[in-house]
């Protein structure tokens, strides 16, 4: 295992306080929320275990070898539970979260009858292929024919917030937003390009 | 179609400007050498980020010292010769000969005359850099073949022609191990966004000249800036979220100024128009 310091990105002698914070904004920004239905989210799971236990070495180690349960530390995601009738979508749904996308799009339209699930399977199949506008589509499709649905509409929800979900890193978060169309002319004329250095 | 990404310079810290500055120097050195005196003509910002994004991750940048191709008595900064600055110079010599022949066939004969000569000036680089990647060519042939298929066939899907795109960028970088799953995905939605912000910005002039565009084909005439710079958003957002995954080293905070606020300026000057002034005076006052 690497050390769990550098794991954070801290020095060996950071304060408690440092490498809580390191540990926050890590876990921030490897969080499963942000990785929702992305093919990449094996990689950011890892990322984020990886931080965990070196937080928790670290704790453990600076509570001089108390072994308590780390009650900081994220807990890992949990896919909710699906409630699906047709075994047909729960073969689906696997060879979507399994990455086979082409056979799932291939089993999908042997299905015949279209209802919410199959236009809520149509669109994280695009999503994942990121085929955002298809997916949206398909979204808006399946939230429509089945408005209770929780799952079609908090997939939907995520589509709509547009950009204003994710994570950025300190520094890349306001400001950009609020500027007018005055400014936004000078910034475009400072896009590298002008100049000198 | 190229220019679009570009960092943000007011946010960029001088070190990594100058590292952005070194490698546009050394990625145009890099085409000298290879492909000859007129190949640096084919250098702009993309195949920068390009190179930026196919470096080896390394902790510390040292540049060393070469000649100025514009201006030879000039000694500049400049980033050493690398496999991974070779492989973006082999790409960049494709992508921008497809490009240009391209521009050739949509053109008539007197405005396609400058990309015409050019063409027939570049035709022994391009078949050297075919050569030396001869997967990237052929891949970025049978995308833009598909390409063409469908903007003939007046494709009313968004994202079926932008796939094409995506799936012609994405094949730059190599797919193997945790890094290059990173680089595809990103490569990927840089392409999407790319074909779409300059689908966006055709729009005006497809509609006078009645062409396909496939931002008129899926939300008519006038198009839909709200729901496409949702779209555009979201490929944006998971660029950034593929970014973070990356091992960039001392690179990342120049791709996170590029991913983070320059192409989200640059789709919004191409919304509000303001684009093609100032794509405009960045021929002129190219970095020099």
């Amino acid at each position: 295992m690497r050390d769990p310091y550098s794991v954070l990105g801290v020095s060996q002698n950071a304060s408690d306080d440092e490498v809580k914070k390191a540990y926050r904004e890590l876990a921030r920004k490897y969080h499963p929320d942000n990785y929702q239905n992305n093919p990449l989210a094996d990689l950011a799971e890892e990322k984020m275990k990886e931080i965990n236990e070196a937080y928790d070495t670290i704790t453990k180690q600076r509570a001089g070898g108390y072994t308590g349960s780390s009650s900081g530390s994220y807990g890992g995601y949990q896919r909710s539970g699906y409630a699906s009738g047709n075994p047909a979508y729960v073969r689906i749904r696997n060879l979507i979260n399994a990455g086979d996308l082409n056979q799932a799009e291939q089993m999908l339209y042997e299905v015949g009858q279209k209802d919410g699930e199959w236009y809520f399977l149509s669109g994280s199949i695009a999503y994942r292929k990121g085929w955002m506008d298809e997916a949206m589509q398909n979204y808006t499709r399946a939230v429509q024919m089945d408005p209770n649905n929780m799952e079609y509409r908090q997939a939907l929800a995520v589509m709509q917030r547009g950009s204003m979900g994710g994570y950025r890193p300190a520094g890349y978060t306001a400001g950009l937003d609020t500027m007018d169309c005055c400014t936004t002319m000078l910034c475009l004329n400072c896009l590298c390009g002008g100049g000198h250095c | 179609m190229f220019g679009y990404v570009r960092p943000f310079r007011p946010e960029l810290k001088c070190r990594d400007f100058d590292l952005y500055r070194a490698t546009y120097c050394g990625l145009c050195r890099c085409l000298r050498r290879r492909y000859g005196l007129i190949a640096p003509m084919l250098l702009n910002f993309d195949f920068t980020f390009l190179a930026l994004l196919l470096w080896e991750p390394e902790d510390r940048f040292t540049p060393c010292r070469g000649r100025c191709h514009a201006n030879p008595l000039r000694k500049l900064p400049m980033c050493p010769d690398s496999p991974a600055l070779e492989l973006a110079a082999d790409e960049s010599v494709v992508l921008a000969w497809w490009k240009l022949r391209d521009s050739v066939q949509d053109e008539g004969f007197w405005r396609g005359l400058p990309a015409r000569v050019l063409s027939w000036l570049l035709r022994p680089a391009c078949r050297k850099a075919a050569r030396r990647c001869p997967e990237f060519d052929k891949t970025v042939r049978s995308c833009l073949a598909e390409l063409a298929e469908l903007e003939r066939e007046e494709c009313p899907s968004l994202d079926r022609p932008a796939d094409a795109f995506a799936r012609l960028l994405q094949s730059a970088a190599p797919r193997e191990g945790t890094q290059g799953r990173v680089l595809s995905q990103l490569l990927y939605h840089l392409g999407r966004w790319i074909y779409l912000a300059d689908a966006r910005d055709d729009l005006e002039e497809d509609k006078l000249s009645s062409r396909y565009n496939p931002v008129a084909a899926r939300y008519g005439r006038s198009g839909d800036d709200e729901a496409l710079r949702l779209t555009m958003d979201y490929s944006l957002e998971l660029m950034g979220a593929a970014l973070q995954l990356g091992d960039f080293s001392c690179r990342t905070p120049l791709l996170e100024n590029i991913v983070y606020l320059g192409l989200p300026l640059v789709e919004r000057a191409v919304f509000d128009g303001t684009w093609k002034d100032i794509k405009k005076q960045k021929i002129w006052r190219n970095d020099t």
